[in-house]
């Protein structure tokens, strides 16, 4: 999982209908590039059966304890 | 002597108002005073509902005479972040698009708080859309910190903050998804209480995020989140997100000891690069639970950078599909930090939401195994105390997101797992600044937050101290 270019988010912009200049396109990718960095250790590694309900599952073990 | 009464706690002022030591006529003109004072210098309240308000106390005052009590917070006057629906009211969720929006239903939290009895000061400011930690709003203006307007509030709910630091109103209704209540909590030296997810119903208020979003009160004490919270709790047919977990009382946990319970400091990550102030009070916060009983240990979490990350990934994703339409038809209408990082959840690849969204089970668990050994862990809300308006008005600049990540870095792993945090007033700087601490727990066991969080403030008082008009 790489950070995006500001030319990719442009392209992405646009497929989304909210298309975006390419001065606005470089401070998105400069705003939500650490995100996309601070993840790439999880992006990929997860396992094939996880779901995101998995998530309440480990929630409400913790109200029968 | 009628402001007087404005200063009391929400607890006090209830029970006052019960036993008919105080009308809520004195009690609302007491709030609707400093309102009058203070409204000017801080911005706090999105709209004054002065007449109504009196009205309304003026029926619990009668209601009350003729032994009809409204419930535990019966003539009892309070307002809110003004992103909860009320119906025939305008809610402006701090927005030009939501400006003349009027709601045609009651949101199920501040529902259950008028069945109690409350009534209605007006609503309070907040950043727009509630999406943004400073309390900056182009919309409406800044609101001011009262301990010194020159400094930032906090966000999202920033009237909230700084509406309950200055007495004008109780407590007031908050909501968090990446910190929005922890961190004006912390910024104006109130006492916020961020659920478990799904511990309070989030119908009738504004969405910014489904997964993430949390309802909550701001209050002076540990005591007073309790009362409400006891009030807001539990589940709730309009959300079938909130959850059916038991309902604990959390009054009664207010008053146990916290001797022989076990908090746990981090190893890092939240004890890193800390401004030295927020590092002394953290080190006098720990001294102060020990002194009462409580063990201090180290814990050691798993990586925080993760959640954060994930939880930035979450949030912009499902804030941009929310607000989609308007982000074609009224991109003019959005403030210019808010519409950027609403844009930036357009260019996540649905395969990475649906990975941050897969990944919070285990991540979670990783957080309660590590987390198995202490009651709470503690932690600082941010890593510095307010920061003034001007040095955090980063509008959309090109380091706009790094500032706001700076403030939030502590408080949005805590969003991410949707676990309950508690921030409590726990010092002030040299300048004056309140700094708050964050009390860390596992799903739905808001009654340790808050059973630690009274006793830390049996044994201190930076809850009660009142910010100078000065």
């Amino acid at each position: 999982m790489t950070k995006p270019t500001a030319k990719e988010i442009k392209a992405m912009a646009d497929v989304a209908g909210v298309p975006v200049s390419a001065d606005v396109a470089a401070r998105m990718a400069n705003s939500i590039g650490p995100a996309f960095e601070g993840f790439a250790p999880v992006a990929g590694t997860l396992p094939f059966d996880l779901e995101p309900a998995s998530y309440l599952l480990v929630q409400a073990a913790e109200v029968v304890k | 002597m009628s402001d007087e009464s404005a200063l009391m706690s929400l607890t006090s002022v209830a029970q006052a108002i019960a036993a008919k030591h105080l009308s809520s006529r004195e009690v609302t003109r007491s709030c609707l005073d400093r309102i009058a004072k203070w409204q000017p210098r801080l911005n706090a309240f999105m709209a004054i509902e002065a007449d109504e308000a009196l009205a309304a106390a003026d029926a619990a005052d009668a209601a009350l005479a003729k032994g009809r009590s409204g419930g535990a917070l019966h003539g009892v006057p309070l307002a809110h972040k003004d992103m909860y629906y009320d119906a025939g009211k305008v809610v402006t969720c701090g927005s030009q698009i939501r400006r003349d929006f009027v709601a045609t239903s009651t949101s199920t939290a501040l529902q259950r708080l008028k069945d109690a009895g409350t009534v209605r000061l007006g609503s309070l400011q907040m950043v727009e859309f509630a999406y943004g930690p400073t309390g900056h709003n182009v919309h409406y203006g800044a609101v001011h910190n009262p301990w010194n307007v020159d400094h930032i509030t906090g966000g999202s709910s920033s009237g909230s903050g700084s509406a309950v630091a200055a007495r004008l109103t109780f407590a007031a209704l908050g909501s968090d998804t990446g910190g929005s209540i922890r961190m004006p909590a912390h910024f104006c030296g109130v006492t916020g209480l961020k659920t478990t997810y799904g511990r309070i119903s989030r119908a009738g208020a504004m969405p910014l995020s489904q997964s993430l979003d949390t309802v909550g009160p701001l209050a002076q004490s540990a005591e007073d989140c309790a009362l409400l919270l006891g009030l807001m709790a539990g589940a709730d047919a309009a959300d079938p997100t909130a959850a059916s977990a038991p309902v604990a009382d959390y009054m009664a946990a207010t008053r146990e000891s916290i001797k022989d319970l076990t908090i746990g400091v981090p190893s890092a990550f939240y004890v890193d690069d800390l401004d030295p102030e927020v590092a002394r009070i953290l080190e006098e916060t720990t001294a102060v639970l020990k002194r009462e009983g409580a063990n201090i240990v180290q814990v050691e979490l798993p990586d925080q950078r993760q959640l954060t990350a994930a939880c930035q990934l979450v949030l912009a994703v499902e804030a941009a599909a929310f607000h989609k339409r308007w982000l074609i038809e009224r991109p003019q209408d959005y403030g210019a930090q808010v519409l950027m990082r609403l844009q930036n959840g357009l260019t996540i690849p649905g395969v990475s939401y649906l990975e941050a969204m897969r990944w919070r089970g285990p991540a979670l668990s990783a957080y309660l195994t590590a987390a198995a050994g202490v009651d709470a862990v503690i932690a600082p809300v941010a890593p510095v105390a307010a920061p003034t308006l001007a040095e955090s008005d980063v509008g959309n600049a090109p380091d706009a997101e790094a500032v706001i990540q700076r403030l939030t870095r502590f408080t949005r792993p805590i969003n991410y797992l949707g676990l309950p945090s508690l921030a409590v007033p726990s010092g002030f700087t040299k300048a004056g600044l309140p700094v708050g601490m964050q009390l860390i727990g596992r799903p739905f066991d808001e009654a340790m937050l808050l059973r630690i969080g009274a006793g830390f403030q049996r044994a201190t008082d930076f809850h009660t101290r009142v910010p100078a008009f000065a």
